[in-house]
């Protein structure tokens, strides 16, 4: 007996108990549906967190961060003149194993005007270097240059949402060369950086723009400080302002009034962020920064790296532990599947024992029943994984309306293929029992039956 | 020559504690081209006999041989061969499966003998043909009648043109006009030459074979050869029986 003949022998029997068998399948579609659903979420979570990693500086971006210095050196820490403009210029000159260094003097909250519009956003102050390191792309202008920072020019560079803040009314314009605000101190614009999207969100707005193309989408409120739209990874690089480092100190830095009394000037840095320039030293180009910072800090260990390593590690990990915990769910869900599939055909082997017996007596071996029966049970497996695989992207239809959009589930075909495959096997592996039991029927026994 | 062939064969079936002798010394020779009717009364070991002759069981002790193959210590794949390239079933109760057409219920010996589906689907026609069905073979065996499904047995039992049709009781389930035309039928192979075995337990049947065997407690107590019946067989002496054991 061939398979193709089993097949249809099998088709059959299903569809002569179609709603048996439909709620037999259940349990496999729900499997796989629940398989393929969290497969594709996992890869729209991960697709969202490495763009969003690649988009923020890689792995290469290392931090350098204070920490309380060590307990043998308490007495002293005073020596150490903590993370100054000093530290990125030994860097700068010594460190090479490490291929770009900026220092950053911040404002957490500047407010940014031009006429009446005002937005409030961080500001920074940088080495030209700020930009590569943290993958910003310039679109129009310039980037800054050394010749800003060592004549402490009044210039900026700022991300396309600070632009569509200050000219609301007037969409893609060129904010280069316009003069605007911070803090009230004059700055002029010399260049603008890309605008920051997700795959998802681009393909979102660009759908958007088309189908309501003449009508402008609604504007955000004047003066709103964060953005009128959800949570976007990007919205905070979006909003960036930079400005050279020691404008920032000449405008911003020169005087620090506490409880009425100026503490002087606030030369320190508020971070410190270097480039490793090869990913395979990352821990001799970290060896050689401690050594250099170590020499500028007095021997006082009051500063520590902060690598991203762990962070991407602890993302990837938590999207590993996702796959496997919904994989759990998915693999329990088709298990019960199986366990009905085995269920049923047993149920059914005992419905149709003189059949077999007919089978056996005009000539089928015990091998061709087990055929006829673990093919009846994976092609239940395989329409409960057709209609579960139909199921799920009805299930991701929804998901894509209701989770994050960076996250949007995607569809790979390795993932249904797998998916499918998983409600086959199932289907097969649950036979095997049945089909055994039925070929061990003892032929006349079983003519004899019922 | 011989097409069956049983010397000393024993069955005997453990039930618990007690030993059931079902075959009790049984040695017999059917030949090419006979016809022949097992009688006896009911519990006597007929059945029992049918299922070691049509290869469907084998023996305790003894030797079976089928056109000369000894299928009494063959396994039961060898079996499942010999049953379907030499031996054709026609059971009381039809046993034909009521979810498949009656063309469909012909052609399933061929599908284990691994035949094309054109060829079965001719040489099923044609065996439908035989048996007076030919406008019946698209209908499923439940619209048909008691002695319309024993014909689609038959049909069934032919296709693989068998060595041997083995039909145990195949009147028991129907009326006796029905029965006499399945007889015939019966009659009518066995003229154009093919070796049947009937297992009965009405004489009236019995008297109509040109052999009659009759068993008792699992043994053969009369063999002979039917005067009045105008079919072929050679007349032959009875078969001596061994002593049975007890
Ligand atoms: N599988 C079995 N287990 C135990 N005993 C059995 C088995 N099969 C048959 N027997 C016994 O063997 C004896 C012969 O049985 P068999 O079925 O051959 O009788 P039979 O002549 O066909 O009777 P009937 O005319 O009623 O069909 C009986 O006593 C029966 O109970
Ligand atoms: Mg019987």
């Amino acid at each position: 007996m061939n398979l193709w003949f089993g097949f249809l022998v099998g088709l059959k029997e299903i569809w002569s108990h179609k709603f048996r068998s439909f709620l037999t399948m259940l349990g496999i579609i729900l499997g796989v549906a629940s398989l393929l659903s969290m497969f594709s979420l996992t890869a729209g979570m991960a697709n969202g967190m490495r763009q969003y990693m690649q988009q923020v500086g890689g792995i290469e971006r290392v931090g350098v961060i204070p920490q309380e210095p060590p307990t043998d050196q308490e007495g002293f820490a005073e020596i150490s003149p903590g993370r100054t403009i000093a530290d990125a210029e030994a860097i700068a000159r010594s460190a090479t194993l490490v291929s770009a260094v900026t220092p950053i003097s911040e404002l957490a909250a500047a407010t940014v005007s031009f006429g009446s519009q005002y937005f409030r956003t961080p500001a920074y102050g940088v080495w030209p270097d700020y930009v590569p390191i943290n993958s910003h792309e310039i679109s129009r202008g310039r980037s800054l240059t050394w010749l800003d920072v060592e004549s402490a020019q009044n210039v900026c560079v700022i991300g396309q949402r600070v632009t569509q803040r200050l000219w609301p009314d007037r969409p893609r314009f060129n904010p280069v060369g316009e003069s605007i605000l911070i803090n009230g101190r004059p700055f002029k614009v010399v260049g603008e950086f890309t605008f920051y999207e997700t795959e998802w969100d681009r393909r979102q707005r660009e759908l958007s723009t088309k189908s309501a193309a003449p009508a402008r989408t609604k504007r955000p409120t004047k003066g709103s400080s964060s953005s009128g739209r959800g949570y976007s990874a990007f919205e905070r690089k979006n909003s960036t302002v930079i400005l050279p480092i020691t404008a920032m100190f000449y405008n911003f830095k020169m005087a620090n009034v506490v409880k009425n009394e100026d503490q002087g000037p606030q030369l320190k840095l508020d971070a410190l962020t270097i480039q490793v320039a090869d990913i395979a030293r990352f821990d001799q180009a970290l060896e050689q920064v401690r050594t250099i910072l170590e020499a500028t800090h007095r021997g006082i260990e009051d500063f520590t790296f902060d690598t991203r390593q762990e962070w991407f590690d602890s993302i990837e990990q938590g999207i590993r532990n996702t796959r496997l915990s919904g994989g759990i769910i998915a693999g329990i869900s088709l298990l019960v599947g199986g366990i009905g599939i085995t269920n049923i055909m047993l149920a059914s082997i005992t419905e149709r024992i003189r059949e077999i017996g007919v089978r056996r007596a005009v000539g089928a071996k015990g091998r061709d029943i087990f055929i006829q029966i673990l093919v009846e049970s994976a092609v239940i497996g395989l329409i409960g994984g057709f209609l579960g695989l139909i199921a799920s992207f009805g299930i991701m239809r929804i998901l894509v309306l209701i989770s994050p959009t960076e996250n949007a589930p995607v569809l790979q075909w390795e993932n249904v293929i797998l998916s499918f495959s998983f409600a086959v096997i199932i289907g097969l592996l649950s036979g095997i029992y049945p089909a055994l039991k039925a070929s061990k029927l003892d032929p006349i026994e079983a003519l004899r039956y019922g | 020559m011989p097409i069956i062939e049983l010397t000393d064969v024993f069955k005997r079936y453990r039930v618990g504690e007690q030993e059931i002798v079902a075959l009790n010394g049984i040695n017999l020779s059917i030949d090419q081209g006979e016809y022949a009717a097992i009688i006896g009364p009911s519990g006597s070991g007929k059945s029992t006999l049918m299922h070691l002759l049509g290869c469907l069981d084998t023996p305790t002790s003894g030797r079976v041989l089928i056109q000369g193959n000894d299928v009494s210590t063959a396994d039961a794949n060898r079996l499942s061969e010999m049953r379907n390239s030499h031996i054709g079933f026609v059971f009381q109760s039809f046993n034909l499966l009521p979810k498949l057409s009656v063309l469909q219920n012909v052609e399933l010996p061929m599908i284990y003998a691994g035949v094309s589906s054109r060829e079965r689907r001719e040489r099923a026609l044609a065996s439908i043909e035989r048996v007076g069905l030919a406008d019946r073979a698209g209908n499923t065996p439940l619209q048909l009648s008691g002695g319309q499904m024993q014909r689609v047995a038959i049909a069934r039992a032919l296709v693989n043109s068998p060595r041997i049709i083995f039909a145990d009781e195949p009147t028991g389930n129907l009326d006796s006009k029905t029965g006499a035309a399945i007889l015939a039928l019966f009659r009518e192979l066995s003229q154009q030459g093919s070796t049947i075995v009937l297992v009965t337990h009405d004489d009236k049947i019995a008297a109509q074979t040109p052999r009659r065997i009759e068993i008792k407690d699992g043994r053969i107590v009369q063999d002979f050869f039917n005067p009045d019946a105008d079919l072929p067989g050679t007349a032959r002496p009875l078969t001596p029986q061994p002593t049975p054991t007890s």
